[in-house]
C-alpha cells in the first residue's frame, strides 16, 4: 500500500512537471498557428502534432538520442548536474511533456480561434501593449478552453508508458510510475496489486474527462450572442 | 491634423493614397474593397503599409524612410468598429474604463463616468455588452474610444449593423461628441447619405487610389464621381450596397403647413416642413427603393411628388433592376425585374416617378 501512494506520488509528481512544460510551450505554438502568418507554419503543425502520430516507444528512443548518457544534453547535464537525464524521473517527464504536447496545443488552438481578433485589435488600439492584451482579453476569453487543455495533456501525461520505459525505464521508487508499475506487476503475476492501481488510473481518468467535457460544454453554451439586440430598446 | 501619403499590396490588391485632413470630420467613402478599412487600419497602426509616411498632429508614426513605426498601443487614436468590438467579459464600466486605466494621468481628459453620462449609459455600467442592443453598444464603443482621450477619432463603418431608427440616433450622439470634445474624426462609410449628413469633407477612394476629396456634396454632385460610375460600370457600383441614395443639389423654397417645397435644377419637389429660409442651399437624399415607376401618369394618389421624365439608362444586377430617369435631375429608381417586364420600359420612354414628402430628406449643402 505504501508502494502505491509512492508511485501514485510519483506519477502525479512527473505530470505536474510536464504540464508545467507544456503550459507555456503549448500556448505559444498554439498562438503561432492560429494568430500568425509566417513561412515553414505548415511543418511546424506537422512536427507539433508528430507524436500523435509515432508509436511512444519511438518517441522515447528518439529522446534517448538527445538525453541519453553519450547524446550532447545528456554530457550537458552531467557537466553541469553531475547527472544525466536519462534514466531519471526527469526523463519521464520530458517523455509525458512531448507525448502530450500535440493534444494541449490543439486544445489550446482551438481555445484561441474562439476569442475574435478584432476584440485584440480593439485592445491594442486602447493602449494595452501584446502582453497585456494577451493576459486581460485573449486569456479571460478563452481560459475555459486553456483550462481543458491542461487538463487533457495531463490524462495523457500521466497514462504515458511506451516513451517513459524506453527514456526513464522503470525503476522502482526512481522512474516507476502507475502504468510502468501496472506492467511489472501484471507480467510477474501480482493481478491483485496491479488492479489496485488500475483502479486509481480509471477514476482519475474519468474525473479529469467529466471536467474537461462539462468546460468545454459551458464555453460554447456561454458565449454571449453577439449581434442580436435581444429586443432592448435604445 | 492627420497627414499620409503611403503604399501597401496584398496579393491583387494595391492602395495608394495620400491626404491631408484637418480637424473636421472627414469621411472616407467608396464602394466595398475600394480600401477605406485598409487606409483605416495603416491610420490606428493595426497594419503597416510597404511604404511612406503618416504624421499625426506634427509627429511621425510611419515613416518607411526613416524606419519609424509607431505600435498602435502608443498612438492614442480611439477606434470604433461596424460591430462595437466590445469586450464580452468586461461589463460596461470595464469596457469603458479599459483604455483609460492606461494612459498616464496627466493626459486624462474625460472622466469615464461622465462620458457614460454623454452617451446616455449611466443606468447601463453594470450591464455585459450580450446584454446590449446595438445603439447601446455603439455608445459604449464610442465611449470606450473617447476615454483614452484621443487625438484622433476613427470611426469604421460604426451605423452598418444598426437599423435605420439606431442609425440617426448614433449619428447626432457622434455629432455632438465632436461639438463637445473637439476632437478631429475619421468616418469610413459605403453609404452616400451617412457622409453627406456628418462630414464636412469626404475622400471618395476606388480600387485603392483617390478618385476625389472635396465638400461631400460637392464631391457627389461632381459627373466624374457618380454620373461615370453609373455609365461604366452601374453592377459593380451597388450590388454590395443595401441601397442606392440620389443625392441631389436643391434650394429651399415655399412652407406651406407641414410641407416645403424644394427647387432641384427646374424641378420643384414636395418634402415635409423643414427649418429653413427660402433660398437657402441644400442636398436632398431619396432613396432609388423609395420611388414608383408608373408608365403613364397615376390619378388619385395621398403621395405628394409626381414627376415626369424620360428613361435614360437600365440596367439589372442581383434581380433588381436600375433606371436612370432625366426629370431635369437624373434620378435612379430601383424595381423588381417581374415589373420592369410588366412596365415593359426602355431607354426613351416617358415615364412618371411618384415618391412621398416624407421619403425626402434634407441635408446641409
Amino acid at each position: 500500500m505504501n508502494t502505491d501512494i509512492s508511485i501514485v506520488a510519483l506519477s502525479l509528481q512527473t505530470a505536474i512537471v510536464a504540464t508545467a512544460v507544456t503550459l507555456p510551450l503549448g500556448m505559444f505554438f498554439a498562438w503561432l498557428l492560429v494568430r500568425k502568418e509566417f513561412r515553414g507554419k505548415f511543418a511546424l503543425d506537422v512536427l507539433v502534432s508528430l507524436p500523435l502520430a509515432l508509436p511512444p516507444v519511438v518517441i522515447g528512443y528518439m529522446l534517448l538520442w538527445v538525453v541519453g548518457n553519450n547524446a550532447w544534453l545528456g554530457q550537458l547535464s552531467l557537466s553541469w548536474f553531475g547527472s544525466t537525464i536519462a534514466f531519471t524521473w526527469f526523463a519521464a517527464a520530458l517523455a509525458a511533456a512531448v507525448v502530450s504536447l500535440p493534444l494541449v496545443v490543439r486544445s489550446f488552438a482551438a481555445a484561441l480561434a474562439g476569442v475574435d481578433p478584432k476584440l485584440e485589435t480593439a485592445a491594442r488600439g486602447l493602449g494595452a501593449g501584446p502582453a497585456r492584451t494577451f493576459l486581460t482579453v485573449t486569456l479571460p476569453l478563452a481560459y475555459r478552453g486553456v483550462i481543458a487543455g491542461v487538463l487533457l495533456g495531463f490524462v495523457r501525461a500521466l497514462s504515458e508508458f511506451g516513451a517513459t520505459i524506453v527514456v526513464a525505464g522503470n525503476i522502482p521508487g526512481r522512474t516507476q510510475t502507475v502504468p510502468s508499475a501496472i506492467f511489472t506487476r501484471i507480467s510477474t503475476g501480482d493481478t491483485e496489486a496491479a488492479w489496485r492501481l488500475v483502479l486509481v488510473s480509471v477514476v482519475i481518468g474519468i474525473a479529469a474527462l467529466a471536467v474537461h467535457n462539462w468546460l468545454l460544454r459551458r464555453s460554447t453554451a456561454g458565449q454571449p450572442r453577439s449581434g442580436s439586440s435581444v429586443g432592448r430598446s435604445n | 491634423m492627420i497627414s499620409f501619403d503611403l503604399k501597401l499590396k496584398r496579393y491583387d490588391f494595391s492602395l495608394d493614397v495620400s491626404g491631408e485632413f484637418d480637424d473636421g470630420i472627414t469621411a472616407i467613402f467608396g464602394p466595398s474593397g475600394a480600401g477605406k478599412s485598409t487606409l483605416l487600419n495603416c491610420i490606428a497602426g493595426s497594419l503597416r503599409p510597404d511604404a511612406g509616411r503618416i504624421e499625426l498632429d506634427g509627429g511621425v508614426v510611419f515613416s518607411s524612410v526613416d524606419a519609424v513605426w509607431t505600435t498602435p498601443d502608443k498612438r492614442r487614436i480611439g477606434t470604433v468598429y461596424q460591430d462595437g468590438a466590445l469586450f464580452p467579459h468586461l461589463d460596461v464600466q470595464g469596457n469603458i474604463e479599459f483604455g483609460y486605466r492606461l494612459i498616464p494621468q496627466a493626459i486624462r481628459r474625460f472622466d469615464p463616468l461622465d462620458l457614460a453620462e454623454f452617451l446616455g449609459l449611466s443606468a447601463l455600467l453594470a450591464r455585459k455588452p450580450g446584454e446590449l442592443s446595438g445603439g447601446e453598444r455603439q455608445r459604449v464603443a464610442i465611449a470606450r474610444a473617447l476615454a483614452i482621450s484621443p487625438g484622433l477619432l476613427l470611426l469604421d463603418e460604426p451605423l452598418a449593423s444598426l437599423d435605420a431608427a439606431r442609425r440617426g440616433s448614433i449619428l447626432n450622439y457622434l455629432r455632438r461628441v465632436h461639438a463637445e470634445f473637439k476632437i478631429p474624426m475619421i468616418y469610413v462609410s459605403h453609404s452616400i447619405t451617412e457622409v453627406v449628413s456628418i462630414a464636412s469633407k469626404a475622400m471618395l477612394l476606388r480600387d485603392g487610389s483617390v478618385v476625389g476629396f472635396d465638400r461631400p456634396s460637392a464631391l457627389l454632385l461632381r459627373a466624374a464621381a457618380l454620373g461615370d460610375v453609373i455609365a461604366t460600370d452601374p453592377a459593380a457600383e451597388y450590388t454590395r450596397a443595401e441601397r442606392f441614395e440620389n443625392i441631389l443639389d436643391g434650394v429651399i423654397g415655399e412652407s406651406t403647413g407641414h410641407s416645403t417645397m424644394v427647387r432641384i435644377g427646374d424641378l420643384e419637389i414636395s418634402t415635409r416642413r423643414q427649418n429653413r429660409n427660402p433660398g437657402e442651399k441644400i442636398v436632398v437624399s431619396l432613396g432609388a427603393s423609395q420611388i414608383i415607376l408608373a408608365s403613364s401618369m397615376p390619378q388619385n394618389l395621398s403621395a405628394r411628388n409626381i414627376v415626369k421624365g424620360t428613361v435614360a439608362q437600365v440596367w439589372s444586377s442581383d434581380g433588381l433592376v436600375f433606371t436612370q430617369v432625366d426629370a431635369g435631375p437624373k434620378i435612379i429608381v430601383e424595381i423588381t425585374e417581374n415589373a420592369m417586364t410588366e412596365l415593359g420600359v426602355t431607354v426613351g420612354n416617358d415615364v412618371f416617378l411618384v415618391f412621398k414628402s416624407s421619403s425626402v430628406d434634407v441635408f446641409d449643402a
